[in-house]
């Protein structure tokens, strides 16, 4: 099945990835190629057939908070893109909230 | 013979018996990657004082008569996306260019706790996304039998710091062939574990219910001991299991041992030359005792089809992370989404962001129960047909892959064309189970890697099979 140029764009968007129209068209032609090679699945008979999972671990560890110490506080600090001291900058969440599409 | 074409087994004894220390084989390595890697682009960084460092205390310990372990004094490569704190760690990728590992992966902590030398980390195609160690931020890796071609990939980086010597042993991660397929294609051995068998707590995650750490090493010796370094469950990975570990069982033959030639995996669509060598591979393990069988494998195809559907998915979860927010790249001074959008964009490569909408489309709603949950259903039968055909053969024997390496460019136009090469590989990840490939020969005067699938947690069998069979080599 074809994707149409509107999908894509909605699907960039979805995943918020901020793409040229060389690009979506370049997406376009690819999600369609690797589409058409899944598309076999639909033909496999799965009536009654329960989806893998994977069984969970029965124990659990206890759910405590640990401490972090200095020198990993510290590179996390600095893995910050934009700080201010200890506090995560970031850009304001109530600007756009949903987007340019909004 | 020079010192970095030890195997660590025959390094273990030098350094045990006191006629080879750690320095010296840091050193022979260390000048193996100056010789080499402008040319090959395997290690993408070096630590070479701290590795000369680490070397010293392990002689240190030695003259205490003290040794942490089989690994220790051995210098490993480690590949882009395990976290070691306090190193640059950015799975290939210009979205974490300059991000600090705050800690240790516990694969990463478990190689220090055992005294090993950490050279550097090495190239792989971005968030492990490939199967060539073209996609990656710093350039390709080049294979060592032929410049002009791929090592494979993803962890084509740690394939060829192994296969050019630079390095005694190295660590990949293997999603849907990662680790098999390059050691294949650059003529190492490789092991991907069972599903369980290593934790995953700082792997940077690809598709986490198929990822799983795990050795390049020059032989199967060598693989079971980083497997046994590496091993056993961690309360930082839930799906680590408690199965019993694993403990080597060589073998002197393989008499009473069962090896199916699955029929589907044996059709067309295979090299020439790849076939005759695994075929005499095969022959070789027949001459050593074992029983050789044509067993029923179905969903062959439909394997490779479920891996381009569950994998997808889980990546356009996992890679949600990367939002220019805590760390990574940010484009700056825009709006909230206009910050995400382009930040991923700018940060992205074309196979990470292809994989990404991929996902997207396949979990969106009106096409999740089409795509995932019908993908997640044809995997029960997937496993249910391993399941089926292990209650008839011990173990399965496949080419790593249907060709030898390819030249660089030659599968980057076409993501599909690239997607085929993990044909062989990608149904032992959909069923959870463990593979070694091993150096079978060559075609095209390149390498070529025969496949040995073992059942859940069967590592022991299907290492002592490539043992014997590089006895017989």
């Amino acid at each position: 099945m074809a994707l149409t140029r509107e999908q894509v764009q909605g699907l960039a968007d979805l995943a918020r990835l901020d793409l040229s129209e060389d690009e979506l068209k370049t997406a376009e032609q690819d999600l369609d190629k690797v589409l058409g090679y899944v598309e076999r699945l639909q033909e496999v008979e799965t009536q009654g057939v329960e989806p893998f999972a994977m069984p969970a671990r029965t124990a659990w560890r206890e759910d405590v908070s640990l401490p972090c110490d200095h020198a990993a506080c510290e590179i996390i600090l600095s893995n910050f893109p934009e700080r201010s001291g200890d506090l995560l900058k970031t850009p304001g969440v109530f600007e756009s909230p949903k987007g340019k599409k909004a | 013979m020079k010192l970095n074409e030890l195997t660590i087994a025959e390094a273990r004894k030098r350094l045990d018996a006191g006629d080879l220390t750690s320095t010296e084989l840091t050193k022979a390595c260390i000048a193996e990657i100056k010789n080499q890697n402008p040319t090959l682009n395997a290690f993408i960084e070096v630590y070479e004082d701290d590795a000369l460092e680490q070397a010293l205390r392990s002689d240190e310990r030695h003259s205490r008569s003290e040794c942490l372990g089989a690994l220790d004094g051995v210098p490993l490569g480690l590949k882009d996306n395990l976290l070691n704190q306090g190193k640059e760690v950015t799975s290939g990728s210009n979205i974490l260019k300059g991000h600090i590992s705050a800690y240790d992966a516990t694969a990463v902590r478990k190689l220090k706790g055992q005294g090993a030398v950490i050279l550097g980390r090495t190239n792989m195609d971005e968030f492990a996304m490939g199967s060539s160690t073209e996609h990656s931020a710093y350039g390709p890796t080049k294979n060592p039998h032929d410049l002009e071609r791929v090592p494979g990939g993803s962890s084509g980086g740690s394939a060829v710091a192994v296969a050019a010597k630079m390095a005694l042993g190295a660590l990949g991660s293997d999603t849907g062939g990662s680790i098999r397929q390059p050691a294949a294609l650059c003529g190492t051995v490789g092991l991907k574990p069972t599903y369980g068998r290593i934790s995953r707590s700082g792997l940077m995650a690809m598709a986490s219910s198929l990822d799983q750490i795990g050795p390049f090493a020059k032989t199967a010796e060598d693989a079971a001991l980083i497997l046994e370094a590496l091993q056993g469950p961690d309360s930082l990975d839930q799906t680590t299991s408690n199965h019993p570990l694993f403990v080597p069982e060589w073998k002197k033959d393989l008499s009473g041992v069962r090896i199916g030639l699955p029929r589907q995996a044996w059709g067309a669509g295979m090299h020439d030359e790849v076939r005759s060598e695994v075929m005499r591979g095969v022959e070789a393990l027949k001459e050593r005792g074992a029983e050789i069988k044509e067993v029923d494998l179905p969903y062959a195809d439909e394997a490779l089809a479920v891996y381009y559907v569950v994998m997808p998915c889980e990546v356009s979860a996992n890679l949600a992370r990367f939002d220019g927010m805590r760390y990574g790249l940010r484009v700056k001074d825009l709006p909230l989404f206009e910050t995400y959008a382009k930040s991923r964009a700018k940060g992205f490569g074309p196979e990470a962001r292809r994989r990404i909408l991929l996902g997207t489309y396949a979990l969106s709603r009106g096409y999740y129960d089409a795509y995932y949950l019908q993908a997640k259903r044809v995997q029960t039968l997937i496993r249910k047909a391993y399941e089926q055909a292990f209650t008839e053969v011990d173990m399965l024997v496949t080419p790593t892959a249907p060709n030898p390496a390819f030249r660089l460019g030659e599968k980057t136009t076409d993501p599909l064309t690239m997607y085929l090469e993990d044909v062989f590989t990608v149904g032992v990840n959909v069923a959870g189970l463990p593979a070694v490939s091993v150096p079978c020969g060559k075609a095209d005067g390149m390498p070529v890697g025969m496949q040995l699938i073992g059942r859940h947690f069967d590592e022991a069998g299907i290492l002592a099979a490539a043992r014997i069979f590089e006895e017989s080599d």
